[in-house]
């Protein structure tokens, strides 16, 4: 079978966590992310930042992953924040107004800041 | 500019696993652009095909890639007509009600949200179960190119 295209990274900044996420996130590689963030909260990370830019698809088996954690680290004086997303893919977010919920920023050092504050 | 489609080639048939949906995005997605879809809109019209297969390999399938489901476009007067035709138990996904986005991000829902992006990407979306037991269930998603 072939390997769907969605990979990924992990680093780290301090205290903070990031994935940097590449490829499509649809209902077939969503698991991967939620293990993903699942472990990170687990292992009681609960400051993460996601960055989406090299991100090109985003459905709503993607857009459920986020919903699964985010009142868990929030709880924990944490967040996901969600960074450097293309455009084509903030529309998807924007459709049905997940940045009501989510922080969604340019970049990294902004999310980092957000954290800081 | 509406480009005529090439009717020998208008669609694919997939089968009941997720590992499908990049193949149908990227049909659907091609197509969309050929008709004269600017490319946000043929990503979104791509997208909600996706989320349409995703419950139905979902749901209706319970992801047995054995079972099998067909894609296909079709042009009207100016619109672009994508059926889902697959031979699982008829659920028709405008039977799901529209959520309350407030509430739903207010109590931290989960699931449910495929059908509201097809609702809010696509101009009509129609559901003809199928009438016999050989028949086809068809969902028809469609958009105008404006």
């Amino acid at each position: 079978m072939n390997e769907s295209k969605f990979t990924i990274e992990h680093h780290s900044i301090g205290d903070i966590k990031c994935l940097k996420i590449q490829g499509y996130l649809d209902a077939h590689t969503a698991p991967q992310l939620e293990s993903a963030i699942g472990n990170l909260v687990q292992e009681g990370k609960h400051k993460i930042i996601v960055n989406f830019s090299e991100l090109d698809y985003i459905s709503s088996a993607g857009l459920g992953v986020f919903m699964v954690y985010i009142e868990d680290v929030r709880e924990l004086g944490g967040d996901i924040k969600l960074s450097e997303m293309k455009p084509k893919v903030f529309t998807v977010f924007d459709l049905l107004g997940f940045p009501m919920l989510f922080e969604i920023v340019e970049n990294n050092h902004a999310a980092i800041a957000k954290f800081s504050n | 500019m509406v480009a005529i489609l090439n009717t020998h080639n208008n669609q694919i048939s997939a089968s009941g696993s997720t590992a499908e949906l990049e193949k149908i995005r990227e049909f659907v997605g091609a197509q969309a652009l050929l008709f004269g879809f600017q490319e946000v809109d043929a990503f979104q019209i791509a997208l909600a095909v996706d989320e349409a297969c995703s419950n139905l390999i979902r749901h209706s399938y319970h992801n047995d890639n054995n079972r099998q489901f067909v894609v296909k476009i079709e042009q009207n007067n100016g619109e672009l007509i994508i059926q889902v035709m697959d031979n699982g138990d008829s659920f028709n996904p405008m039977s799901v009600p529209e959520p309350d986005m407030e509430e739903y991000f207010k109590k931290f829902k989960r699931g449910g949200l495929g059908v509201q992006i097809m609702r809010k990407v696509m101009d009509k979306i129609e559901y003809l179960p199928a009438q016999t037991s050989t028949a086809l269930n068809i969902l028809s998603l469609t958009k105008r190119l404006a």
